[in-house]
């Protein structure tokens, strides 16, 4: 059976080339235009791998990484971000948000600096869901 | 009443990063989420004869905006705040307040905003239209007829004007609230000219001076119990002139003032101090509305 990947993206011509890379590579696509409604999604439709933008309206992509990373049903749910925020400053944010007394969350499967090519996302991907 | 969240509006052109970098006292009163806000004017992408809508041009325009915005987001994101962004196409106005809606902020931040000289006769400055049609409040900023810097902590010495209408409550109440950002509060109140001119007797005089210097008294016990360095001061002659003057004696790092909304004709005829203030004052200035909740 397919597996389901949500792509919470606000910018709309990237949502299109993600989900482009997700159909072509037999995934099911689902889109979520900021974090608020990735969470929706999340608990709707339990994706099995979620591609997360960072800076987008409502919700930023750090703030639902967090969501989802210390909640015990989703924890699990693998995710690659995909971000013109750098690596080095989503990891500073994660550690400043442990100093303020936020739990440890551990590190995203896969970290994708934006621009970035479909061949490296599907083989990022392919990696992770097999 | 609370500060967690702040909107911020730039063009970029008037409002850059130091002016953002100064807000960060406001870590200290409880801010915790930015909302960055760039409207993209009609004019710059709408129809043209001979070339339609500017397609192109909207995607270069937003690429800059969330080019500028990462890379100011970057900063807050490893201080361990919460940054979003919306980057739109429209009239400043009306998108400022739908954001404020859709985010629930606490505090609009924009720099000050003329419209076109035969405009404004009509409809007013940006920034009057602004206030008429928020009840949150707005830090107006205008360090570009300066020297282009803008303070390290704009909150560090406020001067109040306080003129006793329900909207002087609500500026007291949202100053209590910005504790720990804040370090000296100088509270002026100005008797007006017109006020003056109606006393018919020195004593009369001396008895108005007496009842507002016992105001200014209990407005500034309220906060020396809250731990602020608090001083009350009381002036006579054309307000906006002498809140102006009140906030040069005091080095004052900000000027705050309560607003009531008011019509485009009602303010026309009657006048605002805090509108008036807001479209000429050097210093930011902070208003609050009496509508707040």
């Amino acid at each position: 059976m397919a597996k389901k990947v949500l792509n919470v993206e606000d910018d709309p011509d990237t949502r299109t080339f993600v989900s482009t890379v997700l159909e072509e590579n037999g995934y099911i696509p689902i889109m979520a235009v900021d974090g608020e409604e990735g969470m929706e999604k999340v608990k709707a439709e339990r994706p099995d791998l979620i591609v997360l933008d960072i800076l987008m309206p409502r919700e930023s992509g750090i703030k639902m990484y967090h969501e989802l990373k210390t909640d015990p049903s989703f924890k699990d749910i693998p995710v690659v971000m995909l971000s013109a925020v750098s690596k080095r400053t989503f990891l500073r944010s994660t550690a400043a948000l442990t100093e303020f007394g936020n739990e440890t969350v551990p590190e995203p499967q896969a970290y994708l600096e934006k621009p970035v090519e479909p061949e490296d996302l599907a083989e990022t991907l392919k990696k992770i869901l097999g | 009443m609370k500060v967690n969240k702040i909107l911020f509006v730039s063009e970029f052109e008037e409002l850059w990063l130091d002016a953002l970098q100064s807000l960060m006292s406001l870590r200290k009163a409880g801010m915790n989420d930015v909302v960055f806000l760039h409207v993209i004017s009609r004019d710059k992408v709408a129809m043209r004869r001979g070339a339609g809508y500017l397609k192109q041009e909207e995607r270069k325009l937003k690429e800059i905006a969330d080019i500028r915005f990462i890379d100011w987001a970057e900063t807050l994101y490893e201080e361990g705040m919460e940054v979003v962004a919306h980057i739109v196409i429209g009239n400043i106005v009306p998108k400022i307040l739908s954001v404020t809606e859709i985010e629930g902020v606490d505090l609009i931040v924009t720099a000050r905003r003329k419209r076109a000289k035969l405009e404004e006769l009509y409809a007013g400055s940006e920034t009057s239209d602004l206030l008429r049609r928020t009840d949150k409040p707005v830090l107006l900023y205008n360090y570009l007829s300066q020297s282009g810097k803008v303070g390290d902590n704009p909150f560090e010495r406020l001067l109040l004007g306080l003129d006793w209408t329900e909207s002087s409550e609500k500026v007291l109440d949202y100053v209590l609230a910005l504790k720990g950002a804040v370090k000296r509060v100088d509270i002026v109140h100005v008797i007006s000219e017109k006020d003056v001119a109606k006393l018919s007797s020195k004593m009369e005089a001396q008895k108005l001076e007496r009842k507002n210097k016992k105001r200014l008294d209990e407005v500034c016990d309220v906060l020396i119990k809250e731990k602020f360095d608090a001083r009350p001061h009381l002036y006579i002659g054309n307000i906006e002139e002498q809140i102006e003057k009140g906030a040069s004696e005091h080095r004052a790092t900000m000027i705050v003032l309560g607003s009531r909304r008011k019509s485009i004709w009602k303010e026309k005829w009657s006048g605002s101090v805090s509108y008036g203030l807001a479209d000429k004052s050097e210093l930011p200035i902070l208003i609050i509305p009496a509508e707040i909740k």
